[in-house]
């Protein structure tokens, strides 16, 4: 069951990471992935049924975004999951181009938890379009480690697995992390109990020894959906936590203020040389830069995105910056506006001024309900957003979580999310929507599905970390 | 076990079931079984997620009759459970019971704050 395949001792590790005799997973370096990665030709996709009355199982579908295949942009399987109500929402691999020192061991193997079972779901990918459950480990077995709402998965460099869990086991404070081994069983709480409250994203930068969470709020206070209540109790997250990453301590808590409610989608730059990286802050509607300012991290907000006002709308339409990812080639960073309905495209050259480059508008509260004509109403707004490895292609879906959709885009429970792409042109900094893509998550048999995280099999912006 | 605690062994309730835009089922929920549990035995689908109270996924509102939650409801807020929502995933009947059911019932909890 393991992907590590005798001979797999991971060689001697030096600060000059040695890219010479990789046979392991992934890319040498970010540009290699850029030069050599093939165009994705299928995306794995979390597809929901929890919180409808579409008696099914949440599944994880399997679509064709091969150009020249017949079933282009049609979801061509779908592994459901053996139970009802997980929630499927993140899920990663067992290991990346962290791993390309460790020989014999392969990308292979998804990790795909509940967010709101517990349940975490191992998936073999070895036939790319058949994929096939593997493993599954009980809720009951997570929460024998006081931790529940296993949210992102990152492989660690050693063959393990380390999940970010918001939750203890009744759903409240503290959250941690779930260290899996590297035959995907339970090897217990990473971090020593105490370091974090809240916990959301994460991601690390091994070269400099350094790690980053962010936080959601506890999953009693987000799972019922979101509460004004909460956020004047201070029940949602403002903090980044800068880790040391070798021994899992904290060693500072950056606290963003007003400016930084909701810190969610954590991502350093792919250069393993690199100490700058961004967080978008949803509530507030804010992208915050990171970065080592010589004895410690800052944090300064770079982009605000103003609310909007709207006819139908109370008070003046937030942002809600929800996903937002760093091109392979670390000179773009994308994010979605999923109440206002826009994907941006900023020029990040020069890191601590973002430069917007293009800005594209597809569903939500402002953009068009048709973007593509003659196809079918889209009725969220941009969301989860995957970016191919030589950063020509961006793909999106629309689904937030169950109960947050019910609130902000209530029709997306019949008609289900869509999937859709835009192409990008990195030389000119531009987008443009292909009209010739559209995943419609509304039309399957069980009936309407909300779609959420996609990743490609060859490893993606949202994956790939390098020593 | 079954027996071990006398209630459980003795009293079921009848539980009806309205389902908002649908059907009325009707269940019989022994005293030391969950709602969700005792609805699932009889083939009837109800909506969870956690199993243990924090998510609301299972909400459902008591119109009549009265019911224990086995665990904190944390899901539910003090206005909400004023209100008579109630978590079927933790819930056991102590006397026969109404309750409104389906997916729907969970978007009651909250709403757009800025609409
Ligand atoms: S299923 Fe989560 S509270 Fe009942």
């Amino acid at each position: 069951m393991s992907d590590a395949r005798p001979g797999g001792d991971p060689v001697d590790r030096t600060d000059e990471h040695d890219h010479t005799g990789h046979g392991g997973p992934g890319y040498t370096t970010p540009q290699a992935a850029i030069e050599q990665s093939e165009p994705e030709k299928v995306a794995y996709v979390m597809g929901l049924y929890v919180g409808t009355d579409v008696d099914a199982p949440d599944f994880m579908g399997v679509v064709d975004v091969d150009p020249s295949s017949e079933t282009y942009s049609e979801i061509v399987d779908r592994v459901e999951m053996p139970n009802r109500g997980d929630e499927l929402h993140h899920f990663g691999w067992n290991a990346c181009s962290s791993s390309c020192h460790m020989d014999g061991l392969e990308r292979q193997h998804l990790i795909v938890p509940g967010q709101r079972s517990s349940r975490i779901h191992v998936i073999d990918t070895a036939d790319r379009r058949n994929p096939e459950i593997e493993n599954v480990i009980e809720p009951e077995e997570v929460f024998e480690h006081d931790l529940s709402a296993p949210h992102t998965v990152h492989c660690i460099p050693n063959g393990e697995i380390l999940i970010s869990m918001l939750g203890d086991e009744d759903g409240d404070l503290p959250g941690g992390f779930l260290a899996l081994d590297e035959n995907f069983e339970i090897d217990g709480r990473w971090e020593p109990p105490g370091e974090i409250e809240m916990n959301y994203d994460f991601w690390y930068q091994p070269r400099h020894n350094v790690m980053i969470s962010s936080e959601w709020a506890a999953p009693r206070t987000y799972y019922p959906g979101f509460d004004l209540e909460d956020v004047e109790a201070d029940n949602y997250g403002q903090r980044l936590h800068v880790w040391d990453w070798e021994a899992g301590t904290v060693e500072q808590t950056l606290d963003l203020g007003e400016e930084g409610l909701i810190p969610l989608e954590t991502r350093f730059l792919h250069s393993p040389e690199s100490t700058h990286g961004y967080v978008g802050a949803a509530l507030s509607s804010n992208v915050f830069h990171f970065y080592d300012a010589g004895t410690e991290y800052r944090a300064d907000p770079v982009i605000d995105v103003e609310a909007r006002e709207h006819d139908d709308w109370d008070m003046p339409v937030p942002g809600l910056v929800t996903d937002l990812l760093v091109s392979m080639d670390d000179r773009y960073l994308f994010f979605s506006n999923w109440l206002h309905g826009d994907v941006r495209m900023y020029d990040i050259s020069d890191p601590s001024n973002p430069r917007l480059a293009d800005q594209l508008w597809a569903g939500g509260n402002f953009g068009p309900s048709h973007p593509i004509e003659g196809e079918r109403e889209v009725v969220g707004g941009p969301q989860m957003l995957q970016l191919s490895l030589d950063g020509e292609r961006l793909y999106w879906t629309t689904s937030l979580f169950s109960s947050w959709d019910n609130q902000f885009y209530p029709d997306e429970a019949e008609k289900g999310s869509v999937m859709l792409k835009a192409d990008v042109d990195p030389r000119r900094g531009t987008m443009s929507l292909d009209e010739d893509f559209l995943v419609d998550f509304g039309d399957l048999p069980a009936g309407p599905a909300r779609g959420h995280e996609i990743r490609w099999p060859d490893g993606d912006c949202t994956s790939d970390v390098w020593q | 076990m079954p027996g071990d605690d006398p209630e459980s062994a003795i009293e079921s309730y009848s539980v009806e079931l309205r389902f908002r835009d649908g059907p009325t089922e009707r269940i019989e929920a022994p005293a030391g079984e969950t709602i969700l549990d005792a609805a699932e035995e009889e083939g009837i689908s109800l909506p969870f997620g956690c199993l243990t109270g924090a998510c609301g996924t299972c909400t459902a509102r008591l119109l009549e009759g009265d019911l224990d939650h086995k665990r904190p409801p944390r899901a539910l807020k003090e206005r909400h459970r004023e209100a008579g929502y109630v978590l079927p995933c933790i819930a056991l009947a102590r006397s026969p019971c109404v309750l409104d059911v389906g997916a729907e019932v969970q978007s009651d909890l909250v709403s757009n704050p800025w609409k």
